[in-house]
């Protein structure tokens, strides 16, 4: 027979287990929360290895609805899928910082950046036609896959998405001589537009999207 | 047309507590009727209130291909920036039809994401015309170009007018001010009554309709 003390320490002993694992959990979930809040709000984690290159960003201004040209140096990655991502990351995260002239939530923006040889069907053509174009026009498009957060906070509005839209493109334009055209994704899937506004379902061409201030003339 | 953007479950921009861009884009149209009918226009309206199913982008462009507006005027309103921001289509314009091929471009179809085409340069020259009325009634005025929905589906002179709190940092609320509205509302009546003197018939060909949507 276990004497009734035991019992009663027994249960309270459980119970002290169940409370402290409780309180662990619970720990846990928090710790991993701030984990993942941290890595969001991290801009970009440089490539260490590669070396530090120049690169031109296509930056945007709200106050005179204007993209300038600013130089920056960073380290990228050799491949040019990788370095396409990393600059479009790099830009994304400079609007985050507090005086930015074109202020973005911060958080991660840029999901996957591919890019295709155009045209889009030549390999099916040069196997069936076999013409000597089959390297087609030499040109790329670039997919640009936006993380879904990025294009639910970003401030509404056609001056705002239209300056971010033109921001990446003056970038790869700066950056991509082979990208000639651009086609945005958020979290994989087409959309209509990015926040309400610029239209996403649409290729646009990659130019040079420099403006000086353009205040008054249209 | 006035074409107020958003409506419905669409609440566009939030500018503000309780405060959305679909409410500041229809207190807008409806004092830019107002003035506009004082000056002999007749003003076709995508929207006059807040229904609970608003019109969706195709239905607003189809209404005003069918109006055959001297000038559509679609507005919104940003936090963003500051002033009036004034957006035309961003396609290209079209090439001329064929002179010895005349009759032909009237059965050319018109593919509907592109049907702005065909207007583009009168819309750059109407958004002249407003960015210098606006200016002249001392409002903040910047010009762009945008791909955007419906201005693009729409065959009219069309001008994207988007209204951005009065100075440089300033509270998006003030875009409720009635005076700020007013201003902005006069100045651009001011800009279509200039345009409409401006204004040639267009051509014959400009009457057919573009095709529904379709994948691109």
């Amino acid at each position: 027979v276990i004497p009734r003390y035991q019992r009663a320490l027994f249960w309270i002993l459980f119970g002290a287990i169940l409370v402290l694992a409780l309180f662990l959990l619970h720990g846990c979930q928090q710790a991993r929360e701030k984990l993942n809040r941290r890595q969001n709000e991290t801009p970009l984690a440089a490539p260490l290895a590669a070396p530090s290159e120049t690169v031109r960003f296509a930056v945007a201004d709200d106050n005179n609805d204007s993209i300038s040209m600013v130089e920056r140096q960073m380290p990228l990655p050799a491949e040019s899928t990788a370095r396409a991502h990393a600059l479009l990351a790099r830009l994304m995260a400079e609007y985050s910082y507090k005086d930015s002239a074109h202020p973005i939530e911060s958080g991660p923006a840029v999901d996957d950046v591919f890019l295709l040889d155009l045209p889009l069907h030549a390999t099916d053509h040069a196997a069936t036609s076999n013409t000597s174009n089959s390297t087609g026009s030499g040109g790329q498009l670039a997919v640009v896959n936006l993380n879904g957060g990025f294009a639910e906070h970003h401030p509404s509005g056609i001056e705002p998405e239209t300056l971010t839209i033109d921001s990446m493109i003056g970038t790869l334009y700066a950056n991509f001589p082979r990208v000639q055209e651009v086609r945005f994704l958020v979290d994989g899937h087409p959309r209509p537009t990015l926040n309400g506004h610029a239209d996403l379902t649409r290729s646009y061409p990659v130019v040079n999207t420099e403006t000086k201030s353009s205040q008054g003339t249209p | 047309l006035l074409d107020p953007a958003h409506g419905g479950p669409d609440n566009g921009a939030i500018l503000g507590d309780h405060f959305f861009e679909k409410d500041a884009t229809l207190a807008i149209a409806g004092r830019l009727r107002g003035v506009l009918a004082s000056r002999g226009f007749t003003v076709v309206s995508t929207r006059d209130g807040d229904p609970p199913q608003a019109l969706t982008d195709d239905q607003r462009a189809e209404l005003s291909n069918r109006s055959h507006a001297v000038a559509c005027i679609v507005l919104h309103a940003t936090r963003s920036g500051y002033g009036v921001h004034l957006f035309a289509s961003k396609l290209q314009p079209a090439a001329p039809a064929d002179s010895d091929d005349e009759s032909a471009a009237h059965f050319l179809p018109v593919p509907w994401d592109r049907a702005q085409a065909g207007s583009v340069d009168q819309s750059i020259h109407l958004a002249d015309n407003l960015r210098s009325a606006l200016a002249g009634g001392g409002l903040s005025v910047t010009f762009g170009r945008a791909y955007l929905v419906p201005l693009d589906d729409m065959m009219c002179p069309a001008v994207a007018v988007e209204i951005a709190p009065p100075e440089v940092g300033s509270d998006a609320m003030l875009i409720r001010d009635a005076a700020y509205q007013q201003k902005i509302a006069n100045a651009i009546a001011g800009g279509l009554t200039t345009w409409r003197k401006q204004m040639t018939p267009a051509p014959a060909s400009q009457s057919s309709t573009p095709d529904r949507r379709v994948a691109p």
